[in-house]
């Protein structure tokens, strides 16, 4: 492939000696992490800190049983920052060019005065306490700093940058020719001015790259392989009505970057669209199957099985009284236009929506905390659009009990047979005052079990905790949704308000049986975060997605018949055939699907059974229904766009055709706007020469 | 070991995770004996990411007085090494990102340097547009370039580092292969 580098190539980079350090650096370095060292000991003999690099919950998201990854949350928590007090003293060098804040404070030193003094940051410095013990760490600061600047008085070069504050910054070619003198011992293939000359151009703004470090957090998973009917007749999994990915996907793309696989969950992809699938009639029986079975567009051999359920919607008539709390995120790095502003309006939406027998309360964390409004009835809109507005980023104050805080201010204005509330709203900071990860998800599923839901709403970029908003809001049994802009919070929360904050049915599992006859392999189109083991599907306990008023939601499985020639996996050379056992296999149907839900207050499932027939199937893919193609367009797009093993050969022209031929009447122009997202990803990751 | 006298040929390295354990436990003597053993590593690693050497030394150094907070995160479910690579890879990327935040006047400056390279190998000026192109890559396909090619790692011991599967890496790769031939 002429369109790629060569490994041989890029094996170059294995050539490069780098220099030796100098003797004065390494002695410095090992001095000040003594030094840290020491604080650190005499920091845990005070107690007083729990986990010093637990501190923020994000730390230690891993017990969600996500993987490490490489994130700040390794490396830096309280304890860190109690050090980077103390190492402040070290002047202005230090404090301007390495990354010794946490992340998302960095940004704030900017727009201070240059001209600080060296020992002022340790005030200024806005080190953001993840803790309420923010004098705790300053007092202690405040003794190993003298013994720290006597150990420096030594380095005269250390020194000068120190005082030298701003100067030393603007004379940094100067230190660089300083550090050769210090000792350029082996060069190798290349020179220390090679190096400092390669460097140089990584920080100009000269090229334009396809995909841009995002900083936010996936979890990342395999695609769902192809399954043998006769081995593995039997596929099941949890519904997910979640549409962040697909809101994600849009941002990425418009942004003009190709978002990383881990961000497309095909099944957000598909369900972020509505579908016209008939609803159920009653409030107890909250939905009912619709499905299709139609020729794959990407692969010939193989057909497309959609499977698709609307939930019941509640007439007008019916209006529940609802007890909403918000709890905002109003740490320093909500002050985007993205996130805070863009909060205000969303949520001034959503009380726009509120009728007079609602209520709503505010409660903030991480920036301010505590309750910005008592619990309010919505008839007093001005009341609560007063308070949203007063909301503002900033400030350092740890919001030690905001999520507890939030839960109590529900509970004491709990209303029966109505919807009771939790909404999240945050860029990614989950310092809701429960740390441990694990006590926060037996928090949430015990007031989910107390009939308190939680959603969560994901604001902005490049911190965006993804992984623990899903963790979060499956837990509350709510969906979790990404603002991305004001038309997305409309959709979300006017649009959609009905299934946003009233669940219908819970803990809703699929479970499709194939038949061998028929079927010989099969492979269900995203829902790999959300598939289930067989046998959980009887199991009450086990805890599976909900669905809101009048969400759509639809799962796709291609399937391969029997003798068409599509079948990936060879047949067995020592298999003996086991004779069809007459009723069942050999009556034609193509398998059998199984569903089962909780109806809100209910602790038991009920179940709901249908034969795949033979008479569902459409020979022509023109003569599947609008919605049948286009689920087929958007699942194509998104594996395309994830690089899916399966997803044949399709270019973005025939993606883009098939969905302009099946966007039906697509009032809200959702369908309009994902037509011109295949555009933005063709020219962002063009087709190829074929084969590639 | 107290039985064997100092500088006995029987006494041998301790392990990293020995050191490991010790700090954690609060030896000042072991956790001295780690930074010291590791400073060339996280110097080195600092240097082929940043690309200079004074931002190495200081990259150095602030992993060095981190190890002494974060190291009781350090589990043992990864190497050591692996772990370093990340908690380094990390500081690179903050130290990085502090700096394209604050402006890029600082670098255009230190562009007119004095220093010019001085003649090369022929084979240098070729690799010298190969370090500036990866290095402008996006921070994860550079990384796993990086430690595929400069470090010689296996695609699992990268993703390891990274946080990521090992097909993450792959993909990684290859559209840093993409935007690489885009560039050179």
């Amino acid at each position: 492939m002429s369109n790629q580098m060569s490994d041989d190539e890029l094996r170059a980079l294995k050539q490069l000696r780098t220099p030796t350090p100098s003797e004065a650096a390494r002695r410095r370095a090992l001095e000040a992490s003594l030094l840290a060292f020491d604080a650190e000991q005499k920091k845990s003999a005070g107690a007083t800190q729990g986990k010093g690099w637990g501190a923020r919950l994000r730390s230690i998201v891993p017990t969600f049983e996500r993987t490490w990854t490489m994130d700040t949350r390794i490396a830096f928590g309280l304890g860190t920052a109690a050090v980077a007090l103390l190492i402040l003293p070290l002047g202005y060098q230090l404090y301007n060019s390495t990354a010794i804040t946490p992340l998302r404070t960095v940004e704030t030193p900017v727009t201070q005065p240059e001209a600080v003094e060296p020992a002022k940051p340790v005030a200024d410095q806005p080190v953001e306490p993840k803790d309420s013990e923010l004098d705790d760490v300053a007092t202690r600061v405040a003794e190993p700093a003298p013994v720290l600047t006597d150990e420096l008085g030594r380095d005269e070069a250390l020194q000068k940058q120190a005082v030298g504050g701003a100067e030393s910054r603007a004379a940094a070619p100067m230190s660089a020719a300083e550090a050769e003198q210090d000792g350029v011992a082996d060069m190798g293939v290349m020179t220390l001015d090679e190096f400092a000359a390669a460097s140089m151009p990584s920080q100009e703004p000269m090229m334009v790259t396809p995909t841009e470090p995002s900083g936010d957090e996936f979890t990342s998973f395999e695609e769902s392989p192809v399954k043998v009917v006769a081995e593995e007749p039997v596929s099941t999994f949890s519904i997910d009505v979640d549409t962040a990915s697909y809101s994600y996907v849009r941002r990425s793309l418009t942004d003009g970057y190709v978002p990383e696989p881990d961000a497309v969950r095909i099944e957000e992809l598909i369900n972020y669209f509505d579908y016209a699938y008939p609803a159920a009639a009653s409030k107890a029986e909250p939905f009912q199957p619709t499905m299709q079975i139609y020729p794959t567009p990407w692969n010939g051999k193989t057909q497309l099985l959609q499977i698709g359920i609307k939930g019941y919607v509640p007439p007008v008539a019916e209006d529940k009284a609802s007890n909403l709390t918000f709890l905002f995120d109003t740490s320093g790095s909500m002050d985007e236009p993205d996130k805070l502003p863009l909060l205000k309006r969303a949520f001034a939406l959503l009380v726009g929506q509120l009728s007079d027998n609602d209520t709503v309360s505010i409660v903030v964390y991480a920036g301010s905390a505590g309750v910005v409004l008592e619990p309010t009835k919505a008839s007093d809109k001005a009341k609560i659009l007063s308070a949203l507005e007063t909301l503002s980023a900033g400030g350092s104050t740890a919001g030690a009990e905001g999520i507890e805080l939030a839960y109590r201010l529900a509970a004491q204005n709990k209303v029966a047979d109505g919807i009771n509330r939790v909404i999240l709203a945050t860029d990614g900071d989950f310092n809701v005052g429960i740390d441990d990860p694990a006590d926060l998800e037996t928090f949430i599923k015990a007031k989910r079990d107390e009939g308190i839901f939680l959603s969560v709403l994901g604001f902005g970029q490049g911190n965006l905790g993804d992984d623990t908003m899903q963790a979060l809001a499956q837990n509350g049994n709510g969906m979790a949704a990404y603002i991305d802009s004001f038309k997305e919070a409309q959709k979300v929360l006017v649009e959609q308000i009905g299934g946003t904050l009233e669940t219908i049915a819970k803990d809703v599992k699929i479970q499709v049986e194939f038949n061998p006859a028929v079927i010989s392999e099969y492979r269900l189109v995203g829902y790999e975060t959300r598939a289930l083991n067989r046998e959980d599907f009887n199991n009450d306990k086990v805890d599976a997605g909900d669905i809101g008023a009048g969400h759509t939601v639809t799962a796709i499985y291609e399937i391969t018949p029997v003798g068409s020639g599509g079948a990936l996996v060879d047949p067995l050379r020592y298999d003996t055939p086991t004779a069809p056992d007459g009723v069942t296999q050999s009556s034609g149907e193509i398998g059998y699907l199984k569903m089962r839900f909780k109806l809100p207050d209910a602790t038991t499932s009920q179940l709901i059974e249908a034969p795949i027939a033979q008479d569902l199937v459409v020979p022509e893919l023109a003569q599947a229904s609008d919605d049948a193609r286009w689920a087929a367009a958007v699942a194509a797009f998104g594996q395309k766009l994830k690089g899916s093993n399966y997803g044949g050969e399709m270019s973005w022209e025939q993606i883009e055709t098939l969905a302009q031929g099946a966007r039906g009447a697509d009032e809200n122009g959702y369908r309009a706007e994902f037509v011109q997202l295949v555009d933005a990803a063709a020219s962002l990751a063009p087709d190829t020469a074929v084969g590639e | 070991m107290p039985h064997f006298a100092e500088g006995s040929a029987l006494q041998v390295e301790v392990a990293d995770d020995v050191l490991v354990a010790r700090a954690k436990a609060g030896d000042r003597t072991a956790f001295g004996e780690l930074v010291e053993r590791h400073y060339d590593f996280i110097f080195r690693t600092a240097c082929k990411w940043s690309g200079k050497r004074s931002d190495a030394e200081d990259i150095a150094q602030d992993v060095c007085v981190k190890l002494a907070s974060v190291l009781g995160s350090f589990d043992g479910r990864s190497a050591f090494s692996s772990w370093l690579y990340r908690v380094t890879l990390n500081a690179v990327r903050d130290m990085q990102r502090a700096r394209s935040r604050r402006g890029r006047h600082i670098d255009r400056f230190a562009e007119v340097s004095p220093e010019e390279a001085p003649p090369e190998q022929e084979e240098s000026a070729t690799a010298k547009e190969l370090w500036t192109a990866v290095r402008a890559l996006p921070e994860k396909q550079r990384d796993a370039v990086l430690l595929v090619y400069a470090e010689d790692l296996n695609h699992a011991q990268a993703g390891e580092i990274m946080g990521c599967r090992e097909t993450t890496v792959s993909w990684h790769i290859h559209e840093a292969k993409k935007t690489l031939r885009g560039l050179l």
